[in-house]
Order: C-alpha cells, then structure tokens, then sequence
C-alpha cells in the first residue's frame, strides 16, 4: 500500500553530502579575534554583509538571495547585528573581493566591524562560491574559503560560511547547518517534516495519512525515531534519512511512545504500558528491552537525556499532576524537581547539562521554564503570549524552539536563552508542533 | 425478562432515532450506507467497517442469520457506540453516570459474544501530546477493567489511545473539552 521508502530523503541528506570545502583560500592571517559573548555587557557585533557578486549570468536573483540568507543567519545567532545594506557606499556587484579591493575607511565610516564579502558562480548545475570575513578596523581578512556543490544546496554552503564566521570570532560553532524537526498538521492526520535551521527547504519525512508525533534524531543526525498510529496504536518507528527507509522499532502491546535517543549510543527511551503501567524502557536499537527504569503506580513519560546519558529528566503523575523528575539510570533513584504549578511537562535536557527547559502552567497558559537540574534556580523565558510548548535546545545551548499558539493556530518559534530574539520558525497553515532540534549534521 | 428486553429495546430504539435526529443518521437496515464508526476510517486502524455493510459471511461471523434479529442488533449497536463516557479534567476515574452506560455496554457485549469492539480513550487538547497518550489509555484501560469485571469477554475488546489526537468537538471551551474527555467503544467489522 505505501511504497517502503521515501525518495524526498536522498535529496535531504546528499545536500550534506555534495557541500564541500574545497580548500583554504589564501590565509593571510589566521590569528583569532577572541569575542566573549557570554559577558552581561555583551552588544552585538556589526556587521555588513552586501549581496553576494554574480560572476557569471545564471541565477542572478542568488546575488541578493544568498546575501539574504547569510544575514538571517547571523542575525539570528544573536551575536551579530548585520547593518542596514541601504546604507552601503559601494554597488555590491562592481566592489572587488580581494583584500587589496576592499575600502576599509568606508565600511568603518559606516559602523561596521566586520565585513563578509562573497561572490557565486553558476555552471550548469554546480556552484562555486568564494567567502571572506574582513575585520575592518584591523584593516585585514580574518579567513577566505571557497564552497563548491550542488546549485540546489547553495543554502547549505552559505549556513556554512555562517558558521564558519561565528566560530572565528567567537571560538564557538554556530547552529547554522542544523534542522529542526517537526509535527506538521494535514486535515485529520499529522506527518513529520524537517526544515533548516533558518525555515526553508521543508521537507516531509513522513507519508502515512495518519497521525505522526515526537520525532527524535538520533545522536548523529542520520535518523528519526517518531510514534505513528499508521498500524493502529502507538508504534515507535525509525526513519534513515539517508536510505529513506522506515522500520519498526518498538510495537510492544499497548503504548510506545515519547522516544529518546540516549548521547553517544544506540539505546533509546521509550515509554511503554505493556507492564500495565506507563512505564520508561531501554530499548536496544532493534528494539529488544534492555532494562525498565524505574517503576511506579503512575504515568512516566517524555524522556531526556543528561549529555552525558547517566540520568533522565521525566515526566510523572505520582504525586498527581504532571510534574518532572530526574532519575540516575544507574541507581535507579529519582528527585523531583518542580514544585511550582500543578502541570509541568516536556523536559529538555540543555546540552551543556546545566539546565532542563520544560513546560509548565501559570497564569492559565503553558510557557516555557528553564530549571536547574537539582530544582535549585527557576527561569520563565515567555509569559502568557498564548500557549508554548515542548522546548528543545540547539546543539550551541544558545537557543530553543517550541511550539507556540501566540499567533492563533499553533506554530514552531525560537528564541535565545537570555528571552531575546523571539521569531517564528514555521510560516506555513496547519498548524505545527513538537519541535525537536538536530545535532550538528556536518564538520563534527 | 422478556418485558424487561422488551422495555429496553423500545429505549434504545427511542434514543436510536434521538441519535438519528441530533447526531448522524445510521440507518436501521443494511443496505442504504452508514458512516464508519467516529474515529474509524483512517490507516489502517480497527474499525473501518460500516454497520450496513456487513454481508452475509459477517452476519454468520456474529451468529445472526434471521432479518428480525439483524434490525435487532443495529439498533442496539447505535446508541453501543454513539454513547461515550466522560472524565474529568487530567482524571481517569470512572463517574457514576459513567458506570451506567458501561453496564449497558456489557449488556450488549454479553448479548453479542461474538462482536469485537476497540475501546478508545480521548483527552482535551489541554496538556502535551505525550501526557496525554498516557492519560488517553488509562482512560481506555478504566473502561476496560470495569466492563470485564462486570464479565464481558476481555478476548473480544482491545484498547488504544488517542490522546488528543481525534477531538470529537472542536471548539476551545470548556463545553468542547468535556466532550472531548471521553471513552468511546468502536465496533470492529
């Protein structure tokens, strides 16, 4: 009835594949700018980022397209602030690349720090494009790569050199080559899609027309775990998003759901009720039970992993609404650590391990908390602009997406950890929920 | 007893054709075409079937063969799966008037051995997909444990939850969540 594999996957993960560096450009001077963003008194750094040269006729609507990506990006990093281009002094498509080209005093005159100039060639179906970052007080190039591909993967060549120029300045990589998976609603059913980091190139991984939910990558970004009822109740599947191929994973009787791929391994967490209680398993990456963590009278759900896969933050009703608990695997010992409100859900464990955000009741609507993971700090990141939901952290622990009911239907948003740089992810109808954020797909 | 079936059959049959105003029509002889079951109809889940399509294998399957005791049965499986249950808000306890209309679904199953019904539990769309799909299934699993207590044939019923995935009403209100915090017996043909 369904064809077993999914021909939109290839497209999806050869994007990472055909994305290469080809070679270092010319270093004049690798020596890195060391800029602390984590200080209180932190500004964001400016930056002019002109449309990007055509140097040859095909495609020229790329010149302000990827111009346009490239300052999304850095804008959205929260560390750059790129400067209005209707105040450039050069025509982007006459100004030269080469340090020797570039007119530092006009770009200083103009308050720009920093300055990342490129230019693209098109032929037949390849892409060449040529990066520089210029640091325009010292007056010199900071790096300079060539990007070479697919013409259709140009997105991922410019995340790429977005990255490239965060982790230059800033010592860290940045979250540009990730991609956010989500629940998409269709009429009555749900199916899975992934979108990059910035909103475009959706693609939809799941074609049952039935009801889809909690996608999960796995560690190194090659698969999805997600709950289907395509074969009647919750079953745990694994999408290969290379292969386009779906399996079953766990169709134990009763429920399997909320799975969680555990760092660094295989195994995966599920919650199952074919013990008669809806309890947390570990399954083995064909499924077998390989242990059940913990046991109680009540509901336990929605798994997350600490980093570095010793404990689990959770859900639990045993002490009667939904609140989240953290349990060491090895021990088996469980803590509560919400005791503010009388639902508290979706836990998401921070990849630097010090916070677990979640989502919890006040003032009559879900917003998003963040917790420590010993109960001791509380944060609220949004308050009461409609309902927000299952929050999961960029691979940096600089942002979170969740789903967010603020503009009527519910749609997937970001935002820094500091609160700052709300902006909504998904544009599309339907609704979308249930967000869950990749690993870094490439240069680990 | 035979007054007493007699009885029963007149109220259901009354509610049969209440159902049939107010809700959907579900004809009382094969034959003119009937919506699936609510929840029925997509994937390949249980259910699917219609009440008037069933053919002569199925009938023999329930062990019904004559035409009086074929419009005795569909009348009675309306108001059998048109007649939910309720729960309270994050509850999956059973309310007394919910225990009513449980032990009217044991009356039929008991009267039908034969017939195999999914029991489905549903939540408001309030609280998260996952909480919910654990809420759903103990809510399904409440109904379950009291209509086989109550002797129904526990080889004959099947539970799955839906969470809050197939809200009944739509609305944002308190009046829709209530009618969406439900158990619901499907028919399975």
């Amino acid at each position: 009835m369904r064809p077993p594999t999914n021909k939109v996957f290839p497209s999806l993960l050869c994007l990472l594949c055909v994305l290469c560096v080809v070679h270092w450009d010319s270093p004049v001077d690798a020596q890195r700018i060391s800029i602390d963003i984590t200080q209180p008194n932190f500004k964001r750094i400016p930056i002019a980022v002109p449309d990007f040269k055509a140097l040859s006729a095909d495609q020229a609507q790329l010149a302000r397209e990827m111009g346009e990506a490239l300052s999304n990006d850095l804008e959205y990093s929260g560390v750059f602030r790129p400067l209005d281009p209707q105040g450039f002094l050069e025509n982007p498509q006459t100004m030269g690349l080469a340090p020797g080209e570039i007119k530092f005093a006009d770009w200083q005159r103009i308050g720009a720090d920093f300055l990342a100039r490129a230019a693209y060639q098109v032929q037949g179906q390849a892409v060449r494009i040529e990066a520089r970052l210029y640091d325009v007080v010292g007056s010199r190039m900071v790096f300079g790569k060539v990007y070479e591909g697919d013409a259709r993967s140009w997105r991922a060549m410019v995340h790429r050199f977005a990255d490239e120029i965060l982790f230059a300045l800033t010592g860290e990589r940045g979250v540009f080559d990730t991609k956010i998976a989500y629940v998409q609603t269709q009429g009555k059913n749900k199916e899975i899609f992934v979108v990059d980091f910035d909103g475009g190139n959706p693609v939809q991984v799941t074609r049952d027309q039935s009801i889809n939910l909690s996608p999960a990558w796995s560690p190194d970004g090659s698969q999805l775990a997600y709950v289907s009822f395509k074969e009647g109740g919750t079953k745990v599947y694994v999408a290969n998003l290379r292969s386009g191929g779906h399996r079953l994973l766990s169709g134990y009787p009763g429920l399997n759901i909320a799975p969680a791929w555990r760092p660094g391994g295989s195994q995966i967490a599920v919650t199952l009720t074919k013990g008669g209680n809806p309890d947390i398993y570990l399954l083995s990456s064909t499924g077998e039970v390989l242990q059940r963590l913990g046991q109680g009278w009540g509901i336990s759900v929605s798994p997350s992993w600490s980093p570095d896969g010793r404990r689990l933050a959770f859900v639990s009703d045993e002490s009667g609404g939904p609140q989240i608990y953290v349990m060491d695997v090895g021990s088996g010992q469980k803590k509560r650590i919400t005791f503010s409100g009388n639902y508290n859900t979706c836990p998401a464990w921070s990849p630097k391990g010090d916070w677990i955000a979640y989502s919890g009741v006040s003032g009559g609507s879900h917003n998003i908390f963040l917790v420590r993971p010993d109960g001791g700090e509380t944060k609220q990141l949004t308050h009461g602009e409609g309902n927000n939901e299952a929050p999961t952290w960029s691979p940096d622990g600089r942002m979170l997406a969740f789903s967010s009911t603020r503009q009527g239907g519910s749609s997937i948003w970001l935002l820094l950890v500091n609160g700052s740089g709300v902006r909504r992810l998904t544009k599309t109808g339907g609704g979308q929920e249930l967000p869950r954020w990749s690993p870094r797909l490439s240069g680990q | 007893m035979y007054a007493k079936t007699t009885r029963y059959l007149i109220v259901l049959f009354l509610l049969a054709a209440a159902f049939a105003c107010s809700k959907k029509t579900v004809p009382p002889q094969p034959g003119l075409g009937a919506e699936g079951a609510p929840g029925g109809g997509f994937g390949t889940e249980g259910g699917g079937g219609t009440l008037a399509g069933l053919d002569d294998a199925k009938w023999r399957e329930l062990g019904i063969t004559s035409e009086q005791e074929k419009r005795e049965f569909l009348q009675r499986a309306e108001p059998f799966e048109n007649e939910d249950i309720f729960f309270d808000y994050d509850s999956y306890v059973l309310s007394e008037p919910a225990k009513r209309t449980l032990d009217k679904k044991v009356d039929f199953i008991k009267r039908y051995p034969k017939v195999k019904v999914t029991i489905e539990g549903h939540c408001d769309e309030r609280g998260t997909t996952e909480y919910n799909l654990a809420l759903g299934e103990r809510r399904a699993n409440a109904a379950f444990q009291y209509v086989t207590a109550a002797g129904a044939n526990r080889q004959n019923l099947g539970t799955i939850s839906y969470g809050k995935e197939r809200p009944i009403a739509t609305g944002h209100d308190e009046a829709s969540w209530a009618k969406n915090r439900r158990a619901h017996f499907a028919l399975i043909y």
